[in-house]
């Protein structure tokens, strides 16, 4: 089982990264090299979802990738939000405090209530302009 | 001071002893001259009753002579006897008065003779009487008959006269004319002068003097009262007696003296009376009380002045053993700075304090001595105890289950006798399949016996990969312990090497206890050959014993601690009870059962005898070998390792190995395995990593061995974890903290050229029960 990959812009500012399979030493790079070509795609402030309902599998170089996606979003202002990690997965990121627990959502429907909580905040900041 | 102290108790014995000597010198002194005072008391008073009597004498014979003379005269002259009486009675003053009385004629109507009786008044004037015409005629009464018959004179009783109003006595003398008495000189004596010469007599005090009659009564007595009284019988009767001149008298005859008395007694001649002089008893020795009163009263005063002395003497002399005495107790508290007292004598005493100087000062020496023993002593027995400590330290844990494969246990124990001891037990895997175990004894006890088990554990644990079998290892070992061995120490030695993969094992003996065999049947001795000892001959050889353990058997090696604990009859517990001991302990129970039984039996055997060696105890168990394990080898390539990742899991599966535990151990392996693969090779060499995957019913074992550089993940550093890896500048350690975390229980060892890591996965559904 490898790693699968998929992604899709539901708006300029936003990319749904899907990541299936199994992330580990092996698989890694793939991530990265995917995650670079998007993120270049991806508008300034804009927001990445990793949904990570078919991740079986991440290890330390999983985490890593992720972290590095992190990284670079935070870099251009951007927020990089994780969407329903699977048991294992969720363990592991338990045991090395791996991302922050408010950007983790575990259904669709909490992801949603964020991002429109959110473009609220950035339409009202507008209007403040 | 007290009457405890020796000076009053001595000074208190030499007064008692000086009073019992001077009443006993005295009481002699005083019973002797006693008898001589009452001797001489006796000569005195004879002396003096004698010369009362010849007084007494001299004037009754001057009355009784005139008498007689007259009588004579006037037989002749009988015209002429009233002058004759009148100068007579005028010369003699001791008469009261004269008569010469005559017959009177036997004739009726003649004319009575003239009888002049001439006395003398009390102014001293002399009157004359007829005593012819009285008007009661004397011709017959008593006094006239009597005396005419007294032709020598005699003297009448005594009798007083009313119309003289005085005691008077006669003196009869019959005149005779031609043979006949025609008449008598009656002569009246006055007593006074006879109370005059008693009252006179120089008697002792308190001494009195009487004269009795012929017929008892008192003439004269020094008591007026008495006079005319009679004597008592008593007092007649003893001067009766033959021995009248001094006699004792237990009662005195007369009221005015009291206590015994004794009299000296005279006759006097002429008469029938009879001069007593009484001295009470008590008037004799008076002189001679007084003087031993005295005489005791100055020399108890002599002797207490003595005592006195002798008690100040002695308190003088004694008084530095006093200070001794109190300092004694100073010593006795401890205290030994102290004055004592100056010491310029050569007595006793003298020698005693300078003893005494030397005493506390070696005392201190002494002490000072003992507290540097005891110090030193502390001081060993605190090394004693590290030593102790670092001993136990030497040895491995009393218990060890084989976590690889459970395919055998060890249980061991020790009991040195003292805190350190020679007995000696180890065990370790001479690699992953080859598990070595060694009992041994040291020759001697303590310190010695101690610093050469930890030589030969040290050696034996050095030695063992160089020496592989138990025969080589016991020839090297030999060799290094001969070598500068000159206090001939030695160590009787037993080794085993288990094969952990099917229960074989190879055992070698230098000289020690054959093993015990315990299975489902009685206990069996091995009794195999053995080496020599080690650490005496350099050329020694130790055969080999080959056996191999079924499932359930358990190897026992012992020290002779055991088979020679003694009781208190010195009876050795013996190989014999060992094995009944052993016999009684089911083939079920586990390993440690043989130790707990045999050591609670050897100790019932002993009961409170002291222990006199060191014991050893060690049980093998072998459990039975499990399906055999599985082996993955790859080298040191990324797809390599995910290729055995998948071959892993695969195996899990196949073994049952529950679904919750694989995403968990592929973490871990790949974790592992990755580091190991970009950090144990540094210089891009090829290296070979294996995977050794032992399911068991309750856990996976996992042994995964690699030939890269020193790695132990236990020792790496804990990696920071702020809450989010993004904030971190350098993303490492991750892996390796996973797979502390995931794993139940890891273990690190390294040999020569590779690294052994140990993982443990216990089964979660098991986990959560334990």
């Amino acid at each position: 089982m490898t790693l699968r990959l998929h992604s899709e812009f539901p708006a300029p500012n936003r990319v749904i990264l899907q990541v299936g399979g199994r992330l580990d030493a092996m698989t890694f790079g793939e991530l990265d090299e995917a995650a670079l070509a998007l993120l270049r795609r991806l508008d300034d402030g804009g927001t990445v979802v990793i949904d990570l309902a078919g991740l079986e599998y991440v290890s330390s170089a999983g985490l890593r990738s992720f972290a590095k996606i992190r990284k670079s979003m935070r870099a251009r202002g951007g927020h990089t939000l994780l969407l329903n990690p699977q048991p294992q997965v969720r363990k592991v990121f338990d045991i090395v405090k791996a991302v922050p627990v408010s950007e983790v959502f575990t259904s669709t429907q909490e992801l949603d209530a964020y991002l429109d909580r959110m473009q609220r905040q950035i339409t009202e900041g507008d209007n403040d302009e | 001071m007290t009457l405890h102290s020796i000076s009053s108790r001595m000074a208190l014995w030499v007064l008692a002893g000086s009073t019992l000597v001077l009443a006993t010198v005295g009481a002699l002194l005083f019973s002797f001259t006693r008898a001589q005072i009452l001797q001489h008391s006796h000569h005195e008073a004879a002396a003096l009753a004698a010369s009362a009597g010849s007084q007494i004498q001299a004037r009754i014979d001057r009355v009784a002579v005139s008498a007689q003379m007259l009588a004579t005269i006037i037989a002749t002259r009988q015209d002429s006897a009233e002058p004759l009486l009148r100068d007579t009675l005028q010369a003699n003053h001791d008469m009261d008065g004269l008569a010469a009385v005559f017959k009177p004629s036997s004739e009726p109507g003649d004319i009575h003779p003239y009888s002049p009786f001439i006395r003398r008044l009390d102014d001293g004037t002399l009157i004359t009487r007829d005593l012819s015409y009285d008007a009661n005629p004397y011709g017959d009464s008593n006094w006239f008959l009597g005396g005419l018959s007294c032709s020598a004179g005699c003297w009448q009783r005594p009798f007083v006269s009313l119309s003289r109003r005085r005691q008077l006595i006669n003196y009869s003398v019959a005149i005779s004319r031609e043979g006949h008495p025609v008449g008598i000189i009656n002569a009246d004596v006055t007593l006074d002068w006879l109370h005059q010469i008693l009252g006179h007599l120089n008697k002792p005090e308190g001494a009195y003097a009487f004269v009795l009659d012929s017929d008892g009564n008192y003439l004269a007595h020094d008591n007026p009262a008495l006079v005319g009284k009679r004597g008592t019988p008593t007092l007649l009767e003893v001067l009766a007696g033959d021995r009248a001149e001094s006699v004792r008298l237990p009662v005195a005859q007369n009221p005015r003296v009291r206590g015994a008395v004794w009299i000296y007694s005279v006759p006097i001649e002429g008469t029938h009376w009879r001069l007593g002089l009484v001295v009470p008893e008590i008037q004799i020795y008076a002189g001679v009380r007084r003087i031993f009163l005295w005489s005791l009263a100055l020399g108890m005063l002599a002797l207490l002045a003595v005592a006195l002395i002798t008690l100040l003497t002695i308190r003088r002399t004694m008084a530095p053993l006093g200070v001794l005495a109190d300092r004694a107790e100073h010593v006795a508290r401890g205290e030994l700075d102290f004055e004592l007292p100056p010491t310029t004598r050569h007595d006793e005493v003298g020698r005693l304090t300078q003893s005494f100087d030397q005493m506390r000062h070696e005392l201190a020496l002494h002490m000072e001595d003992l507290a540097r023993v005891a110090r030193e002593k502390q001081r060993l027995a605190s090394e004693l105890e590290i030593a102790h400590q670092i001993q136990i330290g030497l040895l491995p844990s009393e218990h060890y289950l084989d976590a690889v494969c459970a395919h055998f246990e060890l249980h061991a124990a020790l009991r040195p006798a003292r805190a350190v001891g020679g007995d000696l037990y180890s065990y370790f895997m001479l690699d992953p399949g080859r598990f070595f175990v060694m009992v041994g004894d040291v020759s001697d006890k303590g310190i010695p016996a101690a610093l050469f088990m930890a030589q030969t554990i040290t050696l034996a644990k050095a030695l063992a990969p160089r020496g592989q079998t138990p025969q080589s290892l016991l020839r090297l070992l030999n060799l290094e312990l001969c070598r500068g061995n000159d206090s001939c120490m030695f160590v009787t030695l037993l080794c085993g090497l288990l094969d952990t993969g099917n229960g074989n094992l190879v055992l070698a003996s230098a000289g020690h206890e054959p093993p015990i065999l315990c299975s489902r049947d009685a206990p069996q001795l091995l009794d195999f050959p053995t080496g020599a000892v080690l650490g005496l001959y350099e050329d020694s050889d130790y055969p080999e014993h080959r056996l191999r353990l079924r499932r359930g058997e358990t190897l026992l090696m012992y020290t002779d601690g055991i088979t020679e604990a003694s009781d208190h009859h010195k009876q050795m517990y013996g190989i014999e009870r060992t094995m009944e001991s052993l016999g009684q302990v089911s083939s079920m129970a586990p390993t440690a059962g043989y130790i707990e039984r045999l050591l609670g039996d050897v100790d019932l055997f002993v009961a409170d005898a002291a222990q006199a060696d060191d014991i050893t105890l060690l049980a093998l168990t072998w459990h039975g070998s499990t399906p055999p394990s599985t082996e993955i080898g790859i080298g040191n390539q990324l797809p390599e390792v995910f290729d055995a990742l998948d071959r892993c899991e695969h195996l899990l599966r196949e073994a049952d190995v529950p679904l919750s535990l694989h995403s968990d151990m592929r973490l871990v392996l790949e974790e592992l395995m990755v580091n190991t693969v970009e950090y144990g090779y540094p210089e891009g060499r090829p290296g070979q990593i294996r995977i050794l995957l032992h399911p068991s019913p309750d856990a996976v074992t996992v042994e995964l061995i690699d030939d890269g550089i020193a790695f132990d993940p236990l020792q790496s550093v804990l990696p920071d974890l702020p809450g989010d890896l993004a904030d971190r500048e350098d993303i490492g350690g991750l892996g390796i903290h996973l797979a502390r975390t995931m794993t139940s229980e890891m273990r690190y060892t390294r040999d020569a050229h590779r690294n052994h890591l140990l993982l443990r996965f216990i089964y979660p559904n098991q986990d959560s029960s334990s």
